[in-house]
């Protein structure tokens, strides 16, 4: 069985949403870094081929703030990243270290080349020649791609794992179905940030006449033309997204489409005006423009990173762990052993429950519901099942998987299912200090049998094709291969 | 555990710990600059002396206050990867104490943010205009800020170590079981950083002293360098100090260990590390003193100082694991280690750390053929 971890209690916050600003933040900061490596070496050609009298002055305004905010924060966020990460499902970001400790560590070698490369540059521009320093800023470039490179290949596996089910390679793992339109749709998007990021440095650049600023603007509004094979990229990277999931975003659950169409709405705005306006009509673009064109872009990118999240339900790791780091394999074991007979820790407030069956119901509620709901703040189960009569609720607990296709099933006894629906009960009556609990062995009965009846398997959907490679067992590939 | 440290386990576990045990040094030779830079700057900035520049313009802190944004940067990039190693190696202890701790682990972040700006502040040329008291708020506020991630990064580890008080820890959302050994494991840590931070400050200023160009045109170039002495001087009796309180606080810590971890310490685990530390320490206070008598530092006695310093380190990270390891679930560390070294990607690691580091050389390299330029 794996470790039960101790869970926090963030009140009205779900730890979700403490993780989803986190990496919201970070992936904002990082892609920029990315993006900006580009756009520097971008304008260094521009210097050294005499094309733009200004980019020298551009380039060293904008890596100062590069390093002011992606050397300083973006760093500091890609730990916090971590430490929120262990925060919300330890089991999560362990199973993920575990398989990719090494292209993490590769990942690394990165980091230090691209500091070093880019402190060198930042230290020692003034006084090098135009050749060294757009070797320092290529290998800076090179350095920040390449990490995105790297945390790509985790970050998509996460979704579509592939052939590393079957296999367990690296290379399977790593190269995943949705490796590749990730990685050049995520490539697009930094160059957009950088270029949007510049526009806005162009305009806070201090002795700068408009018409250069206007140059400027213009050149750095080439880094946003990729923006014309996003409807492509995004395509192919909903191809490559398992069916059900696929199902989400586009319509079958209402918040992630919302998400999604934030994203899409907010990128064909910044697209459509870097094309006609920057790059068509050539038009000038002041801070304030140029501050809220980042901002939209920043809400294509919270909206975009909402749904690669969110669309993984109700998997953190598709087939491998349940958002509520359950593995598929354990619910069985647990749905007879008891999913917290074994949790060493105590409820903090276990004094201020009326009975042992309610403080096990808050144990149930703290392992297996409390990484994506509260109970009466955000996205709270109180509020969820308010509706629901107690049978209706135990049924529906019980059949969690076909009540809502995007929650995993009920891996704990029907002991402790009953246990959860009083603890649930007892909230909606205000916790009264007395609670009675009948403890009817026909009741338990009913529920050992809705949660036979659901059976242990995530959600039933008609696999496609690529769903079906992915879901056979080991040995049954094995034993096909052989027979061809 | 009967052999010396990393020897006596599964070939696995011993590679596993080994990586762990060098990147850890790594990070914590950067770290320990930015650690008792900052203290030293703050103190420098209470008590600015009375020779012919304040303490805050002299060499030392010149170099300190130039370099430290980016020894920051070093040390928490150099981070990742210890990072990384210890989720391989003790997953369940470092998740629980980080989950334990809660947001008074995550508050890290924000600390470590606010006080990488206030270096930037530090470095402008604009903080010589604030009044004398801001600027003593300010350099307190950055030391006191990287002590506070030294102690919440200690707290973390012993409670890391302490899976026994684990639920109670949790129900009663304390975060420290015993404040003795945590004061004294801190106190040998940041007393120890003194030394290591001395030996990159003294390169430095070897590397800046033959250069007239940093200067400060208030003072002649024989002040200058009656300044750069007085500094060496300086920074040596801080390292001889701070190795000093280091070993007694790293006995009184080694005092509070149970019997059990104490008998591995100075047992065949950990014995021969602890040599190595003691010589380590000896040589390098002999190296000190002896600068202390030359009217400047002298490069063979530096070059000494510096490899014993890292073979010091190297044996405290060791001594370290020892006593994680004795406290640890052993079956549970091997196999751990034991999956994790039947993933893929070593090799790829190989390649790209080849590459990266010829590349970085590249990069060092084009900055000194600008110097010879100059």
């Amino acid at each position: 069985m794996s470790p039960i971890y101790p869970v926090n209690d963030y009140g009205p916050l779900m730890p979700g949403l403490v993780m989803a600003a986190v990496a919201i933040l970070h992936v904002f900061l990082a892609q920029f870094a990315v993006g900006g490596g580009i756009l520097l070496c971008y304008f260094q050609w521009l210097v050294m081929k005499g094309r733009s009298e200004n980019a020298r002055v551009f380039v060293h305004g904008y890596f100062k703030v590069l390093v002011l905010i992606s050397f300083v924060l973006g760093a500091l966020t890609g730990v916090g990243i971590w430490f929120t990460s262990i925060q919300v499902s330890a089991a999560t970001i362990g199973e993920m270290v575990f398989n990719f400790h090494w292209i993490w560590a590769t990942e690394w070698t990165f980091f230090c080349l691209e500091v070093v490369a880019g402190y060198c540059f930042y230290r020692y521009h003034q006084q090098l020649s135009d050749q060294a320093c757009l070797t320092l800023l290529s290998l800076y470039a090179i350095a920040a791609w390449m990490s995105l490179f790297w945390i790509n290949g985790i970050l998509s596996w996460q979704l579509t794992p592939g052939d590393w089910l079957v296999t367990h390679s690296i290379v399977d793992g790593f190269f995943n179905p949705g490796f590749w339109p990730s990685l050049l749709f995520r490539t697009i998007v930094c160059m957009t940030l950088a270029a949007l990021i510049g526009c806005v440095v162009v305009n806070i650049i201090p002795g700068l006449q408009r018409e250069a600023r206007q140059e400027l603007i213009s050149k750095a509004a080439h880094l946003m033309m990729p923006m014309l094979a996003m409807p492509v990229l995004g395509a192919w990277y909903l191809y490559t997204m398992p069916s059900d999931s696929r199902g989400w975003v586009l319509g079958g659950s209402p918040a992630m489409m919302l998400f999604f169409m934030i994203s899409v709405g907010a990128s064909l705005a910044i697209g459509s005006y870097a094309l006609i306006g920057l790059w068509f009509k050539k038009l000038y673009i002041n801070g304030a423009t140029a501050a809220l064109l980042l901002l939209l872009a920043f809400g294509a990118t919270a909206g975009g990173e909402f749904v690669r999240e969110g669309s993984r339900k109700p998997y953190t790791v598709r087939y491998v762990l349940f958002s509520n780091a359950i593995r598929p394999e354990e619910v069985a074991a647990l749905r007879i052993h008891g999913s917290v007979t074994d949790d060493p820790f105590p409820i903090i407030h276990e004094k201020q429950l009326p009975n042992e069956t309610v403080t096990t119901g808050a144990k149930v509620f703290r392992r297996q519901c409390a990484v994506c709901h509260t109970m009466e703040g955000s996205n709270a189960v109180a509020h969820l099942t308010e509706s629901w009569d107690v049978d209706q609720m135990r049924m529906n607990i019980a059949k969690l998987q076909q009540t809502k296709p995007f929650m995993p099933p009920f891996a704990g006894s029907a002991t402790e299912l009953d246990a959860l629906v009083q603890y649930i009960q007892w909230v909606h009556e205000g916790r009264p200090e007395e609670w009675d609990v009948a403890n009817d062995p026909e009741v338990i009965s009913h529920i050992q049998q809705w949660l036979d009846d659901a059976g242990t398997e995530a959600a039933g959907f008609v696999p496609d094709r690529r769903d079906s490679a992915e879901v056979l067992p080991a040995k049954a590939v094995v034993e096909e291969g052989s027979a061809l | 555990m009967h052999a010396m440290f990393p020897f006596g386990f599964e070939s696995h576990l011993s590679f596993y710990l080994v990586v762990y045990v060098l990147t850890l040094v790594t990070h914590v030779f950067l770290m320990t600059y930015v650690l008792a830079g900052s203290i030293w700057l703050a103190w420098s900035t209470i008590f600015p002396g009375h020779q012919s520049l304040p303490r805050t313009r002299q060499p030392l802190a010149m170099i300190l206050r130039d370099w430290m944004p980016f020894a920051l940067s070093g040390a928490i990039t150099a981070g990742v990867a210890p990072l990384l190693f210890v989720q391989i190696l003790y997953r369940q202890q470092f998740y629980t104490a980080n989950l334990l701790l809660g947001w008074r682990w995550m508050v890290v972040i924000p600390v470590l943010v606010i006080a990488f700006y206030l270096l930037y502040v530090i470095k402008s040329k604009s903080i010589s205009r604030w009044s004398f008291s801001l600027r003593c708020i300010l350099a307190v506020s950055v030391a006191a800020s990287f002590l506070f991630v030294a102690f919440c990064w200690t707290t973390n580890h012993l409670l890391s170590l302490d899976r026994a008080t684990w639920p109670e820890m949790y129900q009663t959302r304390q975060a420290i079981a015993a404040l003795g050994p945590l004061s004294l494991r801190l106190l040998m840590w940041v007393s120890g950083a003194f030394p290591t931070m001395s030996i990159l400050a003294c390169w430095q200023m070897f590397g800046m002293r033959s250069r007239d160009k940093n200067r400060d045109p208030s003072v002649t170039p024989d002040e200058w360098r009656e300044l750069y002495s007085s500094d060496e001087r300086r920074i040596a009796k801080a390292s001889v100090a701070g190795l000093v309180v280091a070993v007694v606080s790293g006995c009184c810590y080694a005092m509070t260990l149970k019997p059990e971890i104490f008998s591995q310490i100075v047992g065949s685990s950990g014995g021969p590390w602890l040599l190595v530390a003691g010589f380590g320490v000896g040589l390098q206070i002999t190296g000190w003193v002896v600068q202390l008598r030359k009217s400047r530092f002298c490069p063979r006695w530096l070059t000494l100082v510096t490899l014993t310093s890292l073979a010091t380190l190297t044996a405290t990270a060791s001594l370290r694991e020892v006593i994680r390891l004795v406290q640890s679930d052993m079956q549970q560390v091997e196999q751990a280690t034991r999956s994790a070294a039947e993933v893929g990607g070593f090799g790829v690691f190989v390649i790209f750390t080849l590459i990266n580091t010829g590349l970085i050389g590249w990069c060092l390299r084009i900055v000194m053929k600008r110097r010879r330029l100059e």
